[in-house]
């Protein structure tokens, strides 16, 4: 049986759409195609989206449709819609900074067009069924994730340093193993210094000095994870508190310089974002946060696309 | 896992440079270094940095801003490609300081080789400035090496 809930797909091309039909279609919802955003607009008013995919073109700076945009992912809301997801072509390193500008885009998927069938499946399953967490979901069945617990601050350089090891031990380039250092470094360090709030939502361990002793109880302690399938090198990082936010996310990701004063979590997950090819953000509000970051392992940098990724899922209650 | 340490950074005179090697994080004195400039210069030799975080961005920029304002000349030399990434991602590193040669990734058609070689920034300067990159020879096979990155993304720290 159809749902009665659709997904709206808005694309001047004819091949990306029925592509996009054909791999969204396979989540049994009715699929809607426009061709222009004031053609989304009236679909809208008489449709219920479960999810709203637009072209990554539509929304870059200067383009007449982006102020439409907005009003599309309001009324989309409005009518129950859970995300924007935009796809960005061969155009990307471009476009992004004017996306990212924009602080409405929440899903964003990086791929040479019109194929896009892992990552745009996968978002639209964890959308459409509220399973966010584990980065079991992008990796091949089968695929083994080791565990670490981090429960003492100063861990962070040797668990990142041995990460570096098992890398290259996996026969990976120098490249990725570089790539997967950093990540996991200012991931844990985030999880570590900028998640605990209290009550009153202060981040009471944002500001010690970073190579100061902690001893982490249950609560403070930061689960980290890989695996690789041959495709993707997968990092995934956990903390209890579920303190970053959707908007505190946009802006970082968003942010390409640093103050004097700079550091703290937007600036870590700036970093980590442009050094792996997808970041995703899965959220539970103060309860955990997973961040997972997906380094392509196929390609030579030459043949990757030269912009990232990114997800962020919000857990409902 | 194991916990083996990562290294710590490290400060070495040789000839008119100070050579850093290891990590450049929150454990990294580079706020010491415009003090052990010499004649108005503060050459760095960076060849042997294996890793920079965003704290340790954040010391090098504030380390760039006292040596500017101490009214230093900054050469970096033989920089590394986990600083050229960060030169490339966070401009405020940059600072005013001149970059006299840096390593780059290649990679060998013919036999698959990989490796990072050092590219003379001031003897190319004219190629690099078309985003050419110089021409190497494999250590291995001698064949022709190609450049393993994208030319406007990797060399774009020396356009400002």
């Amino acid at each position: 049986m159809v749902p009665a809930s659709s997904i709206l797909i808005v694309h001047p091309d004819r091949k990306t759409q029925r592509t996009v039909q054909r791999i969204l279609g396979v989540t049994g919802h009715r699929i809607d195609v426009a061709d222009d955003l004031d053609q989304a607009m009236r679909l809208v008013a008489h449709s219920q989206p479960v999810l709203v995919v637009i072209d990554g073109a539509l929304l870059s700076e200067g383009a007449p449709e982006a102020p439409v945009m907005g009003r599309l992912v309001a009324a989309a809301k409005a009518r129950g819609a859970e995300a924007c997801m935009t796809l960005l072509g061969s155009s990307a390193a471009a476009r992004i900074p004017s996306i990212l500008d924009l602080g409405a885009v929440t899903n964003l998927l990086v791929h040479p067009m019109p194929v896009l069938a892992e990552e745009l499946t996968v978002t639209a399953h964890k959308l459409i069924h509220g399973d966010l967490f584990g980065a079991e979901k992008y990796l091949l069945w089968g695929t083994e994730l080791h565990e670490v617990v981090v429960s003492r601050g100063s861990q962070r350089p040797h668990i990142v340093a041995e990460l570096a090891e098992r890398v290259r031990g996996l026969g990976q380039s120098a490249r990725v193993a570089s790539m997967a250092m950093l990540v996991a470094d200012e991931l844990i360090s985030n999880a570590v210094h900028n998640a605990p709030v209290d009550a009153a939502g202060n981040h009471y361990r944002r500001d010690l000095p970073r190579d100061q002793e902690l001893e982490l109880d249950e609560r403070h302690q930061v689960r980290l994870r890989w695996g690789c399938d041959a495709r993707y090198f997968a990092i995934e990082v956990t903390d209890r508190f579920g303190s970053l936010d959707r908007d505190t996310i946009l802006l970082a990701l968003g942010k390409n310089d640093v103050r004097e004063d700079g550091g703290g979590a937007g600036m870590g997950i700036s970093l980590a974002y442009r050094s792996c090819d997808h970041l995703v953000f899965n959220l539970a509000p103060s309860a955990r946060t997973e961040i997972i970051a997906l380094i392509d392992v196929r390609y030579p940098p030459t043949e990757r696309m030269p912009a990232s990724s990114y997800n962020v899922f919000v857990e409902k209650r | 896992m194991t916990t083996e340490n990562r290294a710590r950074m490290t400060i070495t005179e040789q000839g008119d440079a100070l050579v850093l090697a290891g990590s450049i994080d929150e454990t990294a004195a580079l706020h010491e270094l415009p003090a052990r400039a010499r004649n108005g210069r503060l050459v760095l030799d960076l060849a042997g940095i294996t890793f920079i975080n965003s704290l340790g961005v954040r010391d090098w920029i504030r380390m760039q801003s006292m040596a500017q304002k101490a009214g230093l000349a900054v050469e970096l030399r033989r920089v590394a490609e986990p600083v050229v990434h960060q030169l490339n991602m966070i401009i405020a590193t940059r600072g005013s300081a001149a970059v006299t040669s840096f390593f780059a990734p290649y990679a060998c058609d013919s036999c698959g080789r990989e490796e990072s070689l050092l590219v003379d920034a001031v003897a190319n300067a004219e190629r690099l400035s078309r985003l050419d990159p110089p021409p190497m020879v494999c250590p291995e096979c001698k064949s022709a090496m190609a450049f393993n990155d994208f030319p406007e993304r990797y060399f774009s720290f020396l356009t400002v």
